[in-house]
């Protein structure tokens, strides 16, 4: 279990500092160093799975220093800092971390142009992925929030500023990760403060209160930021719009969201006893997540700024699967958590895909992609019916959990419980409009006339095309085994055993969805081959090729009409409700309030002085 | 397995829903006509035109993905017999073969709609897509009402999702129409049901007068009969749904037979006779009216329910 650990912490880490050193030039042998490096990690990762797990410790001092060395006892007499807690959440998520370290990088090495390339793209991925296995594995909080912080940086170095508006929001998620980092610490220093023990796996914190409430907010904060969820989601769309398609689907997309989403399964499962008002507080923050990031997403035009909206409301479900405490709850969380980050970065692969192909960033300047791209148009559409939850897929596995946990937690009679029925018409409300703005997505990029320029586009570069693929697989094999096999074998080993209250049996309904296309095909072979002709469309009596289509990004514009829903929007893309220009201003604001006091004449200075005395005087006499 | 196959292809799947959705079928389209004083169609009219497609010519339009526009018919297809199947195995009182919740259910509902979406972007008709963007903004308008109506279903039985145990609730307490809250439940369901079928007053996705069709524009042959075979089953499984979750499911013994295909008979009979009586909403008009007053209805129906009426 030892050498597991050590490998798939140090391993990536080492190799990316060595790979800082490598000139430029050899991106691609860089890339395939860093693939191999993340499989031989993620190897190791499937092989700690198969272990029995535990606590355990880093064990720095026995290892790399001699005994009676004056480092060996100053580490020894640290260990309490440095034990692992090798359980089956941590277990599961780490193969996670190396499947996506794996897939973005081979798939880095055909898609990252001169351009876009963030400088030693690789040396931050490699040091991203140790550092996630880290966080993941660590029992204390310090060596949690040490590998935590270093995410933060490689986050931010993974975005490449080459103007402006880049920079600007490579800054924006800059100073969000980095206020929750510190807010986080702030946390952990009420805790300290309160003689609290700061390993996981031995705290629990009755949130009974203001103090401890006060700490647990703190904490969720980091979590809620660092996945996304509102409203400290603001940096993902600007993320997702600015940086790399590899980036965005490496860390908004499933790292951040795995890790986001794993401290607050600790936070809610073993950090503290949470309380009813907490319970409600959160489920609002969820459910409101969902809606209002799905509303944004259908309002955009940029493809990769709208799948970071979704990043965002997917969130929400994650959050309110946990919320509920119930296992049943908490097994949907943990399985949306997973679904998400596999058709989420599927869709950034894809998106990126078409952005290198294309060089365009807006909906309604693409069209028809699916002639040229047809591997690509694929796993699309398997990753947007999975998003939208529709079966047999695995997004609908993991909805479907949910929504029993929700109906399962209306049994109880706290606040929270009474109020079931809001929770589960709003999560699944925001499934049908996450359907919306993805058929906007298919539609938009892959339907429709192709433009003639792109004739001659074809998908060759089978570095980006596999990895897609493989995460299409996953999803779809995730979904046809969810009910049968991953649910009761691998969910259940983590959430805690339960039993369902609804009836879903995913083998056979995909089965027979597969009988059913297999019988139509034949159809089609067999009785009608000869009946089938290829026409031009008929429109207005004419038939009409035109290369212009009736476009899916305008006309959702006219649901919500001049209401009020539609001013929202308005105030939403003036950044009105963006807590990052909201701090900023604040700020600002106060700078230059205080500013206005430094005239430069000493003796106003000196009356304020005099002023501040006589306060002092007043005050303490 | 075997047994699987034959609820899903035999009873009550395609063949079973086929039939009895084509006989539906030229029930609406009977009323229809002696509303309108004219003869109406022979019995087995929906069938001749099913065949007569299938042996027609299909033709695919030229900017069309053509293998997802000529798959989603068929996923439209397996969509409304999965329902079919989930709905009426509780609804027949079968208990063994496989079994699916309202959730399920409530998905597998939005697959033919899906589907024929799916399909009409396909096909790369500006016209076709229009009455896509159409059906998708009908489905966003009543998807919550609909919703909230399963949300009191659940309530009224118990938290409980399994339709096996909302039809038990009901035969031991008397169908949920009988309370104020259940007749609320119904009117919000019907008018859920007549927009996913797609009649008059929400026809606005293939409105033919207006957008030629709209959505199933550029369907033909195969492609149109499996469309007519989906919009055949759902006749039957949509107001199969309305009579399981609200009117106390079916029974097959001795008078409760006859009760039982009234209740379906007379549940087509409200749609076709809304259908026969009211003009095309626009699209703004139908958002409004679920969005507004049904939502409200439910809203209202849900608190009755609280409180137990």
């Amino acid at each position: 279990m030892m050498r597991e650990v050590y490998i798939i912490i140090f391993l990536p880490v080492i190799v990316g500092i060595i790979l800082y050193a490598v000139p430029r030039k050899y991106f691609t042998a860089k890339g395939i160093v860093a693939s191999l490096v993340a499989a031989v990690s993620l190897f190791y990762s499937c092989r700690l799975y198969f272990t029995d797990g535990g606590m355990m410790n880093l064990g720095l001092g026995q290892k790399f220093f001699s005994e009676g060395s004056q480092m060996h006892d100053l580490l020894v007499q640290a260990e309490s800092f440095t034990m692992l807690n090798v359980d089956s959440l941590a277990k599961l998520i780490i193969i996670f971390v190396g499947l996506f370290t794996l897939l973005v990088s081979v798939y880095s090495i055909g898609y990252l142009l001169p351009r876009i390339r963030p400088r030693s793209f690789f040396t931050y991925v490699l040091i991203t992925a140790g550092c996630s296995n880290g966080a993941v594995l660590a029992d204390h909080m310090l060596l949690f929030i040490f590998f935590w912080g270093i995410l933060g940086i490689t986050l931010y170095k993974l975005i490449k500023g080459y103007n402006s508006v880049t920079a600007a929001a490579a800054k924006k998620t800059f100073i969000l990760i980095g206020a929750s980092d510190g807010i986080m610490i702030l946390g952990l220093a009420i805790l300290w403060r309160l003689g609290y023990p700061l390993s996981i796996s031995a705290m629990s914190v009755p949130t009974t209160s203001l103090i401890t409430v006060i700490a647990f907010v703190c904490l969720l904060i980091g979590a809620f930021t660092k996945a996304g969820a509102f409203p400290f989601h603001t940096w993902v769309p600007d993320y997702a719009t600015h940086a790399s398609a590899s980036s965005s689907a490496l860390m908004p997309a499933s790292l951040d969201k795995l890790l986001g989403i794993y401290f607050l399964a600790r936070l809610f499962n073993s950090m503290f006893i949470i309380n009813d008002w907490i319970t409600l507080a959160v489920l609002v923050i969820g459910v409101s997540t969902i809606i209002i990031a799905v509303m944004m997403a259908l309002a955009q035009h940029d493809y990769k700024r709208l799948l970071g909206y979704h990043a965002v409301s997917q969130v929400g479900y994650m959050v309110t699967g946990f919320a509920l405490g119930t296992p049943l709850g908490v097994a949907g969380g943990l399985f949306h958590m997973f679904n998400h980050a596999l058709y989420k970065s599927g869709l950034f692969l894809a998106a990126g895909h078409v952005e290198k192909h294309t060089g365009k960033h807006n909906i309604e300047d693409l069209g028809g992609l699916s002639k040229v791209m047809p591997l690509t148009f694929f796993s699309s559409i398997i990753f947007a019916l999975s998003i939208s939850g529709i079966p047999p897929l695995n997004g609908f596995a993991s909805k479907w959990l949910i929504y029993q946990g929700i109906v399962e937690f209306g049994q109880g009679s706290g606040i929270a419980n009474q109020l079931w029925i809001v929770w589960l018409a709003l999560t699944m409300f925001g499934s049908a409009l996450t359907l919306a703005s993805f058929i906007k997505f298919l539609s938009g990029i892959f339907m429709g006339p192709l433009n003639p320029t792109y004739k001659t586009l074809r998908e060759k570069n089978y570095f980006m095309s596999i990895p897609q693929l493989v995460l299409a697989v996953i999803c779809i094999g995730l979904g046809v085994f969810a009910s049968g096999w991953v649910i009761p074998k691998v969910i259940q080993s983590v959430s805690g055993s339960f039993s369902y209250i609804g009836f879903w049996e995913s083998s056979t309904v995909s089965l027979l969805v597969l009988i059913s296309i297999i019988l139509g095909l034949v159809f089609y072979l067999l009785l009608f081959k000869k009946n089938i002709r290829v026409e031009k469309p008929f429109i207005l009596g004419e038939p009409n090729d035109t290369t212009s289509s009736f476009h899916a990004g305008e006309f959702f514009k006219t649901i919500w009409g001049n209401s009020f829903l539609n001013s929202m929007y308005k105030a939403a893309e003036k950044k009105y409700f963006d807590i990052y220009e909201i701090s900023r201003g604040t700020v600002l604001g106060i700078s230059k309030a205080l500013s206005w006091l430094h005239l430069g004449v000493l003796p106003v200075y000196l009356i304020w002085i005099i002023a501040g005395l006589l306060v002092m005087f007043i005050i303490f006499l | 397995m075997a047994g699987h196959i034959f609820y899903f292809l035999i009873f009550p799947g395609l063949l079973f829903a086929g039939v009895g959705g084509g006989l539906l079928s030229w029930f609406d389209r009977k009323i229809t006509a002696r509303v309108q004083f004219r003869v109406g169609p022979p019995l087995l009219q929906p069938f001749y035109d099913f065949v007569k497609l299938m042996a027609k010519e299909t033709i695919i339009p030229s900017n069309a993905a053509k293998t997802v526009f000529l798959l989603a018919p068929i996923l439209a297809v397996a969509g409304a017999c999965l329902s079919s199947v989930f709905i009426l195995l509780p609804g027949f009182g079968i208990s063994s073969g496989f079994r699916g919740d309202l959730v399920v259910v409530f998905y597998l509902l939005m697959v033919p709609s899906l589907a024929y979406i799916i399909g009409a972007l396909a096909s790369g008709n500006p016209i076709a897509n229009l009455g896509a963007s159409r059906e998708m903004k009908l489905i966003i308008g009543y998807e919550l009402s609909l919703l909230l109506v399963l949300a009191a279903i659940i309530l009224k039985a118990g938290n409980t999702i399994s339709l096996n145990e909302i039809i038990a609730v009901q035969q031991q307490q008397g169908a949920f129409i009988g309370s104020i809250s259940g007749m609320l439940l119904f009117i919000v369901s019907m008018m859920c049901v007549q927009a996913k079928l797609a009649f008059v007053p929400f026809d606005i996705a293939d409105a033919e007068t207006e957008i030629a069709g709209g959505i199933f524009l550029e369907f033909s042959g195969f492609t149109l009969a499996m469309v007519k075979l989906a919009k055949y089953i759902m006749l039957l499984v949509l107001p199969s749904f309305v009579v399981v979750i609200l009117l106390g499911g079916f029974r097959f013994e001795g008078i409760h037979i006859l009760w039982s295909v009234l209740k379906l008979l007379g549940v087509v009979l409200l749609i076709t006779l809304v259908r026969n009586t009211n003009p095309r909403l626009t699209i703004g008009q139908s958002m409004r009216f679920f969005f507004i007053w049904m939502n409200l209805f439910a809203i209202i129906a849900i608190v009755l329910a609280y409180f137990g009426y």
